[in-house]
């Protein structure tokens, strides 16, 4: 009996590991899973697409930092649920993607910590921030997560179709500078081509529709929140502005009935003039167009949303990283530290994807101005434009305008009563916030 | 102890650990939720008493009204023709033969893929760009049918969706209930001479009577609460036309942390699902209680 209670015993003790004591960091990130490609990939240089540069960077960062243990949560996009979750069970990640427009829903509520003390501790200058990607991470005056790039919309455009049109002057493509020329350009390349001039993805994407209005109503100066509490959305610029997305639609100078995967398609096979859609989308379309055989081939061109009224004020996005508040040892947060400064050296390597690069000094170098089209949406980063800092649940607000926006723009509700029932909606919901 | 005493407490030591994980996982949740829904509440924890002023808000609330009859349009187009055609197949697939029992396995095939699964199937078969239907009516010279952005199909794509999908379950437990008719009474019939369509309404339904029933429940509760179809072909548009219900809880309670209305609302469907369900059962055994 003695005998089989030791060979137990000695059978249990070699189960056990010896004990890891390295700081353990938990990175929850979206971007999709693509471990049966870049699982065990370093080679950052060779890495494609947002999965697997990021994949690749969390690998080599591992790679380089054997005394620190990383524990990696993919979510499928964009994991708010999950982490709202994690959060009301007190057991968040230590560092989480997140879009900037969602920050302030979580500090508002000290569910996210302030970063400074852990960019100094990382040697990131806060002052190399791009103004958008800056504008993004800040709020009420604290910085809430290092910015990793500026995300925005964009004019992809077939060069060939737009030739055809007669809309190509000099190797550029002709924007219009006014909704009077969007819709003469518009109905000029569909009488040339018989092709709708834009590429739209109307089903179950309502987020161009308000990026859309949120760029033309910032460039008009028009105050969409003119407070915590309140959106203004029933004004003579807004009511413009859905009447032009809703013209469009009536006279057939647009797609209908598409989703994404279908706009895409539509777009990569010459089906129409210009998609806007976003920078995340410009290295797919320009390996497309560079691919033998395609019908864009060779004819791909970007461009920022063209100024229509008042002043170039694209509305952007972008991603950043941001820490849950938590309790967490000094040893923890270094490892923190040493994360964020290793990925802030590689933030180049992350505007390969298209979006913008949220430091200043890789706009500036010669690899980046290299990059396909890159030179033609820099601007973005300087004249990008958020919503004001204390604009809470962006994300359920411009669902709920979405929504009324499709119903304006297919015809389905008059534009004024779409707009005051966008309004309205918008509105109880922020009374409802606690 | 006497012998009936022992067993009844060997009996509760039976079903007394099953009861308590069931209540720790569904009864209290199910109480802690009645008590949330008469708060402002999030999703972190803050909670303010505010009374009824929840389901107030709900019933005065325009795009739950939508969403209400999103579902119970969605109900009545799909567990009606589940049943029937359900029932059909099971009459037709009552045999030994090889060839029913192939048929058998295919139609029950679809219940065992995820709805992610079933959801791209039907996008491939719907979208108006490049979908099988699409390419079929464009092969007849007719233009494609947006299935999934006109707030008149989509309501009708999502339930033939549903049904496609839902088939297999309803027939297995057709076929069950047919399997315990007794043959002889279909033999009796025969020898009186009894026709194919006196058979069915004299012999087999009544039989299936209780089987009907379940699956008239089942697909109820479960259709009332559909979600996911809605989630991923439609996103509840266009304009909320295809939004239901639980789709329109999972907006409030996560995307907009709103979750003392959320828990209202799924306290009122709940209610709705007891009261539907009590309903039907209440109909089918007042039958049974008036032929006895």
């Amino acid at each position: 009996m003695r005998r089989v209670f030791a060979l137990g015993l000695a059978a249990l003790l070699a189960g056990c590991a010896p004990a890891d004591d390295r700081p353990e960091i938990v990175v929850q990130r979206f971007f999709g899973e693509c471990g049966a490609v870049y699982g065990a990939s370093t080679d950052v240089a060779n890495a494609d697409t947002e999965c697997g540069i990021l994949t690749t960077l969390i690998n080599r960062f591992e790679a380089e930092n054997p005394d620190i243990r990383v524990k990696v949560n993919v979510v499928a996009w964009p994991g708010y649920p999950q982490l709202a979750a994690q959060m009301a069970a007190g057991d968040p990640p230590d560092l989480v993607t997140m879009h900037q427009s969602v920050i302030s829903d979580y500090s508002s509520r000290g569910l996210i910590e302030p970063v400074e003390g852990l960019l100094a501790q990382a040697k990131i200058d806060p002052a190399g921030f791009t103004p958008a990607a800056r504008a993004g991470v800040e709020k009420q005056g604290k910085l809430y997560g290092m910015p990793w790039d500026t995300i925005g919309r964009l004019f992809h455009i077939n060069t060939e179709l737009m030739a055809e049109a007669g809309l190509m002057r000099g190797g550029k493509p002709v924007l219009p500078n006014s909704p009077e020329e969007l819709l003469a350009q518009a109905r000029q390349f569909k009488a040339k081509t018989g092709k709708p001039y834009l590429i739209q993805a109307q089903v179950s994407a309502p987020d161009f529709m308000v990026a859309f209005l949120y760029t033309y109503l910032l460039a008009q100066g028009s105050p969409i929140y003119p407070d915590d509490r309140h959106i203004k959305l029933d004004t003579p610029e807004a009511r413009a502005i859905v009447t032009l997305m809703r013209q469009l639609n009536t006279e057939g100078l647009t797609t209908r009935d598409q989703d994404f995967p279908a706009a895409t398609a539509a777009f990569t096979q010459g089906k129409g003039g210009i998609f806007p859609v976003g920078t995340w989308m410009l290295g797919p379309y320009d390996a497309e167009a560079a691919r033998e055989g395609s019908p864009i081939k060779g004819h791909y061109a970007v461009a920022p949303f063209p100024r229509l009224w008042g002043t170039a004020a694209p509305f952007v996005d972008g991603h950043a990283w941001v820490v849950p508040a938590a309790t967490r040892s000094p040893q923890e947060r270094a490892a923190m530290a040493r994360f964020l400064a290793f990925l802030s050296r590689y933030n180049y390597d992350w505007s390969r994807t298209g979006q913008l690069p949220a430091f200043a000094a890789v706009l500036d170098r010669s690899e980046f101005k290299a990059l396909p089209h890159r030179e033609d949406i820099a601007a973005l980063s300087r004249t990008g434009k958020q919503l004001p800092g204390y604009v809470e649940r962006q994300s359920a607000v411009q669902g709920l305008i979405g929504e009324e926006l499709e119903a304006a723009i297919t015809g389905t509700k008059p534009v004024e009563t779409a707009l005051k029932d966008a309004e309205r909606r918008v509105n109880r919901l922020y009374a409802q916030m606690m | 102890m006497n012998r009936a005493r022992r067993d009844a407490l060997v009996g509760y030591a039976f079903v007394g650990p099953f009861l308590l994980v069931y209540a720790a996982v569904l009864v209290v949740p199910l109480l802690m939720g009645i008590v949330i829904s008469f708060n402002n509440a999030d999703l972190f924890g803050r909670r303010e008493w505010i009374g009824l002023a929840n389901y107030a808000q709900a019933l005065s609330d325009p795009v739950l009204r939508q969403a209400f009859f999103n579902t119970l349009t969605l109900t009545l187009l799909i567990v009606p023709p589940l049943t029937v055609i359900a029932l059909l197949l099971a009459l037709a697939l009552n045999r030994n033969t090889r060839l029913a029992a192939v048929l058998r396995g295919v139609f029950f095939s679809s219940l065992v893929l995820s709805v992610t699964i079933v959801t791209l199937i039907w996008r491939f078969i719907l979208t108006p760009d490049a979908g099988l239907v699409a390419v079929g009516l464009q092969a007849v010279g007719q233009p494609p049918i947006p299935f999934l952005s006109d707030p008149a199909y989509v309501i009708p794509a999502l339930a033939v969706t549903t049904l496609w999908w839902s088939l297999g379950f309803p027939i297995m437990l057709f076929l069950a209930g047919l399997q315990q008719v007794p043959g002889d009474i279909y033999e009796a019939a025969a020898l009186d001479g009894a026709g194919r369509w006196t058979v069915f309404r004299r012999i087999t339904l009544p039989s299936i009577r209780r089987t009907l029933l379940l699956v008239v429940m089942l697909q109820t509760a479960a259709q009332l609460q559909i979600f996911g179809q809605a989630q991923l072909l439609t996103g509840g548009g266009p304009g909320g036309a295809s939004r239901t219900i639980v789709l329109y809880i999972f907006e409030v309670s996560f995307g907009r942390w709103e979750l003392g209305y959320a828990t209202a609302i799924a306290e009122l469907l709940f209610g709705m699902i007891l009261l539907v369900t009590l309903l039907q059962y209440w109909f089918v055994t007042r039958q049974e209680g008036d032929r006895a």
